[in-house]
């Protein structure tokens, strides 16, 4: 019952939320928060047990809803969790200074993002993907206009028109596969999508790939993400980059390894993955807005995990895993650190870069930066690592080649970067950061250093996760059985 | 003739290549266009396309609409209504989309008397 609940609440919050601000307009805020602490103790009892991760859910038949959680689901499910938490936390302290306008907004979105991000992972059936992918998809064209100035509206307006037309593809794929299959759910899709003919399952094919290629900043389909990271108030940037994305990629993979599983359109994949990597990189040179270049560093970075995602095998899926986990949490410190920094010297740029007064978070972003370039002992490196290897075992030395080049690319921004963070120069007075944002970043560093230097930590967790994921037949056999 | 067109095969047909050449207007729109309300307008046809082609092909004649109620008894005799929930889904959803949308184009256009996508570049200053 309780995978239900990781949906349910956020939900249920969301509805309350202009109630409970009748009582006090801290309620929503500190409510909130312990409604999500709550569902991290919930992710925690789930990842203690010893047994194979494995819950599903169905509602009876008018309804014929199902959710599947297991240890796939349940990783991202924590890591979001996990995330949402950090930035609520974060965001208390924020708040006493730079509060958003009408906050109870704001967490109902946030909410709703949240439950929305975690029920497209664990949705097993088409058509609450969809509702989902829209839920997930118009909370974050609100959040990233929310400010309201002209450049958030660009943002949001661009975010909503890519959004809707890529919604417009899926609703043509779901109706292409009910109208000759005659079902919703993913199991019986998967066990007999193979009796299509080859051209309606390439059309349905490409029509997802077009689909979730915006979602998940795919090139050629990606031209509007940095436009919307640069619009959005840096705080939200977190939440795109270490969240949305990930669920978007999640789900994208789960239906590919379902039903689409082909060598030629997996290796189309991996080297539109590696293409799109690349060119995020040359192009996020010769950017000087550091919005932008994290933007493109996050497009380059999901690419990255999109090719290991589409080599199909155990140990690629290992290495995506790993590097959704180590990305999502330096994005994460990252953004909020360049939030930290807008806060106090209203504007972020190189130049508030070099002045900003706090080594404690020169040394939080320095950290994340390192993870992010794949640098040995940080979370970055083992999934990279294990990328290669696999890429090396696979025969793709082209890809492998790719990836090298590209990542040395990032490698050269992210040190320029650094450059400006630790030169000498006139430092502004000392910034003063307060207890709950510190401990916000130095947990999410802690984790980062942690996890690389004893990657066995979760290897292991992970490494059934990639297994419960690529074993298709499993979850069918598993699913069908529990209607 | 008109006989000939009455069956379930010829009247999905021609739903099929109607809401196709209907998709393709709103694709063309979409690309062509520079107003917002234009865009979103396209998008809107686009999406009916597709309402259109998926309502169409699950459609039988002669069977009757899937109420349980006077007049309807014969289960076997009705349309699938499962596309019909998820096709009102879809359209509550995308009506939320466009009216977001619309309201987003309208702030946009407050502050930078803009209705022109090509022209939207808060970012390069």
């Amino acid at each position: 019952m309780s995978s239900i609940l990781f949906i349910a609440l956020p939900l249920l919050f969301g509805f309350i939320t202009p109630l409970l601000n009748k009582l006090s307009k801290n309620a929503v805020v500190y409510a909130s928060t312990l409604m999500q602490v709550f569902l991290l103790y919930l992710v925690f009892t789930l990842l203690s047990q010893n047994t194979p991760h494995i819950e599903i859910i169905s509602i009876a038949p008018p309804l014929g809803i199902s959710f599947v959680l297991n240890a796939t689901a349940l990783f991202f499910v924590a890591l979001f969790t996990f995330l949402m938490t950090l930035f609520s936390l974060y965001y208390l302290s924020h708040r006493k200074t730079n509060a958003y306008k009408n906050e109870t907004k704001f967490f109902i979105l946030l909410n709703m993002l949240l439950a929305a991000s975690i029920g497209l992972v664990l949705s097993s059936d088409i058509f609450n993907i969809y509702v989902f992918f829209e839920i997930a998809g118009i909370s974050a064209y609100i959040l990233s206009a929310y400010e309201k100035t002209p450049s958030a509206l660009e943002a949001g307006l661009k975010y909503l028109i890519t959004g809707a037309v890529a919604s417009v593809f899926l609703v043509f794929a779901i109706a292409l596969i009910y109208i000759n299959l005659g079902s919703l759910n993913l199991a019986l899709i998967a066990e007999s999508f193979g009796t299509l003919s080859y051209n309606l399952k390439l059309l349905i094919a490409i029509l997802l790939l077009i689909g979730f290629g915006f979602k998940v900043e795919i090139f050629p389909l990606n031209f509007w993400v940095v436009d919307v990271y640069q619009g959005s108030s840096t705080l939200i940037n977190a939440l795109f980059s270490s969240i949305v994305v990930k669920a978007y990629l999640f789900v994208f993979f789960h239906i590919v390894y379902l039903f689409l599983q082909s060598a030629d359109f997996s290796l189309f994949l991996v080297y539109l993955g590696a293409a799109s990597m690349l060119i995020a990189e040359i192009v996020g040179l010769s950017q000087t807005n550091l919005k932008r270049l994290f933007a493109y560093s996050s497009l380059g970075q999901v690419a990255l995990i999109f090719t290991a995602f589409a080599l199909q095998n155990a140990e690629a899926i290992q290495a995506a895993l790993f590097i959704v986990f180590a990305h999502s949490l330096a994005k994460m410190t990252i953004f909020l650190a360049l939030s930290k920094i807008e806060s106090v010297h209203k504007s972020v740029n190189a130049q508030t870069l070099k002045e900003f007064n706090s080594p404690f978070l020169r040394a939080v972003m320095l950290i994340a930066m390192l993870s992010l370039l794949g640098i040995p002992l940080f979370a970055g490196f083992v999934g990279k690592f294990l990328l290669l290897k696999s890429l090396v075992t696979g025969g793709l030395l082209g890809v492998l080649a790719l990836i090298v080049l590209a990542s040395l690319l990032e490698a050269v921004y992210y040190f320029k970067l650094a450059g400006f963070m630790f030169s000498k120069g006139e430092k502004k007075e000392p910034m003063k950061i307060d207890f709950t944002q510190k401990l916000v970043f130095s947990l999410l560093a802690f984790l980062l250093v942690v996890v690389g230097l004893a990657p066995f930590l979760i290897s292991g967790f992970l490494l059934e996760a990639s297994s419960v994921m690529l074993e298709a037949s499993s979850y069918i056999t598993n699913l069908v059985g529990a209607q | 003739m008109f006989e000939y067109l009455n069956q379930s095969e010829v009247i999905r047909s021609i739903v099929t290549v109607g809401s196709m050449a209907l998709f393709f207007v709103g694709l063309f729109g979409l690309l062509s266009q520079k107003h917002f309300i234009k865009i979103f307008i396209s998008i809107a046809i686009m999406e009916s396309a597709v309402f259109l082609f998926f309502i169409g092909n699950v459609f039988e004649r002669d069977f009757t609409a899937p109420i349980m109620g006077e007049g309807y008894t014969n289960v076997a005799q009705m349309n699938d209504p499962i596309p019909h929930a998820m096709i009102l889904t879809a359209i509550v959803i995308g009506m939320a989309v466009m009216a977001l949308g619309v309201s987003m184009a309208i702030e946009y256009y407050k502050l930078t008397k803009n209705t022109d996508i090509d022209k939207m570049n808060e970012m390069r200053h």
